[in-house]
């Protein structure tokens, strides 16, 4: 009885809980597409860049991409050895000032969060390839779940970083969430439309050729191999 | 409009498309969203960030459940990954302001039950939390609930359950007046 009557008022006050005012429906558009402007425009200037290891694979043998190619491997060439020149160039020790301590402490977070995503996303791509095979060749996929779920947590973790600045590894990270979280949901005796739909879900989004794209050659270990 | 027939449209980069879908959903993300922010600025950049998010995947909805179930899921993930992000910056700093504990021996008046059920409300933890808001206060089905958060609607209706025990437990000196 006194709980039927508590119930009542708990449903009653919970009706005013966090009450939300008029949506601010203007403000947020404008917001979503000066956003999703500048989403487009990042992927436009990236896409510039990375098509071209693609387009060698895919036409190399027509000769108006060589140059290219070329340019872009003379332009890591350099690019390396100007690195390497100055890493091992000797300076006289100096004390450093205190600003240039606060100045370099982001840089060594940044350069952590960049190793830290490299390997997740080396790991996904490992992942996702060898569960692609196990649904073609119908294997036991149990065992994924429990990988997914590991997975889901490193990137969780890498999503919330406030290091996570980069607009192509953010969404290429939610985009994998997705992924993840639908393979940690698989029953034990998954169904094969649900397996279908995963692996449909992964090629539309272009997940796996975006995470090969975004691992540095050589990270991976099945990278091409199946 | 037909849903589907909308979401083709806004596939093939129609931005009237895209403000329609926009207008018919965002009431219902924004009251989610800031049921469970509490707070305009978050609920603002939550709600921008679950259509940002929607407009880039849409892509890849499939059709299975309703896509306002869809973008319900995408917001309560963008929702609670964010308020996980704002409580540990908050942990930390509060870590640093425990350094100089300062006496506040200033007795505060009990509070009613509205106020004393949504600080209850706010120490649910986040699953629990989630559960309770689209059901009890927005009037979400389980079905959609389970599809949102991607769990079984028994466990939807398991984590409601205890989270109106919890809620009882709390305030059950209310139920003694």
């Amino acid at each position: 009885m006194m709980d039927d009557r508590l119930d009542d008022q708990l449903r009653d006050a919970a009706r005013d809980y966090n009450e939300p005012p008029e949506t601010p429906r203007e403000e947020m558009w404008a917001a979503i597409q000066a956003e999703r402007a500048g989403i487009k425009e990042a992927e436009t200037t990236e896409n510039d860049l990375s098509v071209l290891p693609i387009r060698r694979f895919r036409h190399f043998r027509r000769f108006t991409v060589r140059p290219l190619a070329w340019g872009a491997g003379i332009a890591a060439l350099l690019a390396l050895g100007i690195g390497l020149g100055r890493l091992s160039v000797h300076r006289p020790r100096t004390t450093p000032a205190p600003v240039a301590v606060a100045a370099v402490a982001p840089r060594v977070s940044s350069t952590a969060y960049h190793l830290a995503t490299t390997e997740h996303l080396s790991q996904s791509e490992t992942f996702l390839t060898l569960f692609k095979a196990s649904v073609r060749g119908q294997g036991d996929e149990r065992l994924a779940s429990a990988t997914a779920r590991q997975l889901l947590a490193t990137n969780r973790l890498l999503l919330d970083s406030p290091a996570a600045s980069d607009t192509r590894t953010r969404l290429l990270l939610q985009d994998l969430e997705l992924v993840l979280a639908e393979i940690a949901q698989l029953s034990s005796q998954p169904r094969s439309r649900d397996l279908q739909l995963i692996t449909e879900g992964m090629e539309q989004g272009g997940v796996l050729s975006r995470l090969r794209t975004a691992v540095p050659a050589g990270t991976s270990a099945t990278q091409g191999a199946l | 409009m037909e849903e589907r027939e909308l979401i083709t449209r806004v596939l093939a980069g129609d931005p009237s498309a895209e403000r329609a879908l926009y207008d018919a959903h965002v009431d219902r993300v924004f009251r989610l969203v800031y049921r469970m922010a509490g707070d305009m600025d978050k609920a603002q950049d939550y709600t921008q960030e679950t259509f940002i998010r929607a407009f880039s995947r849409l892509q890849s909805f499939r059709g299975d459940s309703a896509l306002s179930t869809w973008l319900g899921s995408i917001a309560i993930s963008v929702t609670l990954n964010g308020l996980r992000k704002v409580r540990r910056r908050n942990e930390r700093e509060l870590d640093l302001d425990a350094a100089a504990p300062v006496g506040h021996t200033v007795r505060e008046a009990e509070p009613d039950l509205k106020v004393r059920l949504n600080q209850a409300i706010d120490d649910l933890p986040d699953g629990y939390r989630a559960v309770f808001v689209m059901h009890d206060v927005e009037g979400y089905t389980h079905e959609e609930i389970a599809t949102s958060l991607g769990v079984h609607p028994g466990t939807s209706k398991a984590q409601l359950f205890r989270a109106r025990a919890r809620l009882r437990e709390v305030l059950a000196d209310f139920a003694k007046d």
